[in-house]
């Protein structure tokens, strides 16, 4: 019984240590660090604020924080796919000089992001606090970590494809580039799923990000959970999961 | 004595891979994709068994190309037998490329604590033997400075310092001793010899023969991937001299 949970502490060190590194990392020789987790997201939004608020004038109401609230889990996504794309690649040193769970090259990687994530959560909660729809411990205190979970296990599958096929031809990672952008338009994000016409919808739910996405604005921008939306986004994460572990056989 | 590492009629091979082929090549040969795969391939392990014991400490010789550094990337686990069993008792210890796991942005002590659980301690074990790891490798005052202003020797002094302080049950080394000037030398030997003699079952590669002679009590020859010889470390290293300078 020892034995094993010092096996288990070691796991959680080692996947603490990896994250950690993720983190400090990035931001190693900048003046603002951190702050850059911060900066990143709010300049990423004052883009398309401008291009969509002033330039288009797209009539929604609150149209910035109906953007923020998927644009912010969709930099999630993003940025995990773009950076795992390359893990394996860059550390085959280590993956072969040393022994270790090889996916928590690519675990480590999500959940550094994730924390990226959590640093313009607050951004998010000002913006409901204040919003007609206020905010709830239902959505802020579970719908949020559900979402949140889905989320990484469905980009922890992406990601183990990506990586691992990168391994074989370093094409993937570039065609990612052109696919992650494709996806980006493909996803109710910078529009509501309502401007889709209505006998395409059905086709934008096969994108498990349409979902996923869905279920984050309903969260944060309506203050409610889309069951209809969560329960497919469940459904996505239980067979990524299935896929996951076979993945984890090869790795 | 119990049988730590077993070996049996052990096969690695490797698909030889001449060019990766670009795409259009793959789009010209779609039609014969599948049956030219699998059909060239280079035996670098040929059928071998051997075992070692607790406290054993093994020594493989053999020229460049013999097989040396792939059996013990199968021993440690990093890649898979072809054919053949492997089966090995115990927490495999990889002295195999000094600071594999070493980031150079990462200060000495980050370092430190990262390896040290790559190689299978809790970080609060590691915490606990970071200065006697510091100790060992002498880099005290730039122990907080990023690795990438360590020179080579610094660099390979601090690995070396992790790796034999996370107590080992089975050392797998890969032509490492010579760690540093010659004063970290002797110390780095002085370490592990006590460490091979404590019981700690070590397998050994190297072609600093004098070293294997002096280190381990039986000797592996490879040669093309075959056992050519195995027996105490004289005999076998007289053996492999004999061949090589007739």
């Amino acid at each position: 019984m020892f034995k094993l949970n010092r096996s288990l502490q070691r796991k959680f060190d080692l996947l603490y240590l990896l994250t950690y590194k993720e983190i400090t990392l990035k931001y190693k020789r900048t003046v603002l660090g951190i702050f850059w987790s911060l900066l990143n997201p709010i300049f990423s939004a004052l883009v398309f604020m401008v291009a969509f608020k002033i330039f288009m004038r797209f009539k929604i109401e609150n149209y910035t924080f109906f953007l923020l609230s998927a644009l912010f889990p969709w930099n999630w996504f993003l940025s995990s796919i773009t950076i795992s794309a390359r893990s394996l690649v860059d550390n085959v040193t280590l993956i072969k000089k040393v022994i270790f769970p090889r996916q928590y090259l690519i675990i480590s990687v999500i959940l550094a992001q994730l924390v990226h994530l959590f640093f313009s959560m607050p951004i998010l909660f000002v913006f409901s606090l204040y919003s007609n729809h206020g905010i709830s411990l239902l959505t802020w205190g579970i719908g949020i970590p559900i979402i949140i979970l889905i989320q990484f296990i469905f980009t922890f599958g992406v990601s183990l494809i990506i990586s691992i096929s990168n391994t074989f031809y370093r094409d993937i990672e570039y065609l990612i580039a052109v696919i992650i952008n494709l996806a980006f338009w493909m996803t109710p994000i910078t529009y509501p799923m309502s401007s889709i016409p209505e006998k395409y919808r059905s086709l934008f739910l096969l994108n498990p990000l349409t979902s996923i996405m869905s279920v984050w604005r309903g969260l944060l921008f309506e203050n409610k959970i889309l069951w209809n939306y969560l329960f497919i986004a469940l459904g996505i994460a239980m067979i990524f999961r299935k896929m996951e572990k076979r993945l984890d056989e090869v790795l | 004595m119990s049988k730590i590492i077993e070996v049996q009629h052990l096969i690695k091979k490797f698909p030889m891979i001449k060019n990766q082929r670009a795409f259009k090549e793959i789009v010209v040969n779609l039609h014969r994709f599948s049956s030219k795969k699998n059909n060239e391939h280079f035996i670098a392990l040929n059928s071998i068994s051997f075992s070692v014991e607790k406290g054993e400490c093994l020594g493989i010789i053999g020229k460049n190309g013999a097989g040396k550094s792939t059996l013990l990337s199968l021993l440690l686990g990093t890649s898979y037998p072809t054919e053949g069993e492997l089966k090995i008792y115990g927490k495999r210890t990889p002295l195999l490329e000094l600071g594999a796991g070493f980031h150079p942005d990462l200060t000495g002590r980050e370092n430190i604590v990262l390896n040290g659980v790559l190689l299978g301690l809790t970080k609060e074990e590691v915490l606990a033997r970071q200065e006697e790891i510091i100790q060992f490798s002498e880099i005290t005052e730039f122990i907080d400075m990023p690795v990438r202003t360590y020179s080579a020797g610094m660099y390979m002094r601090l690995a070396f310092s992790v790796a034999i302080c996370t107590d080992p049950e089975i050392l797998l080394i890969d032509e490492i001793l010579a760690v540093g000037d010659e004063s970290f030398q002797k110390k780095s030997q002085g370490a592990l010899i006590p460490l091979i003699k404590s019981g700690v079952t070590t397998v050994f590669v190297s072609h600093n023969l004098e070293e294997v002679k002096k280190i381990c009590n039986r000797v592996l020859w490879l040669d093309h991937g075959n056992i050519m010889a195995e027996g105490a470390a004289p005999q076998v290293i007289s053996q492999y001299l004999h061949k090589i300078n007739p």
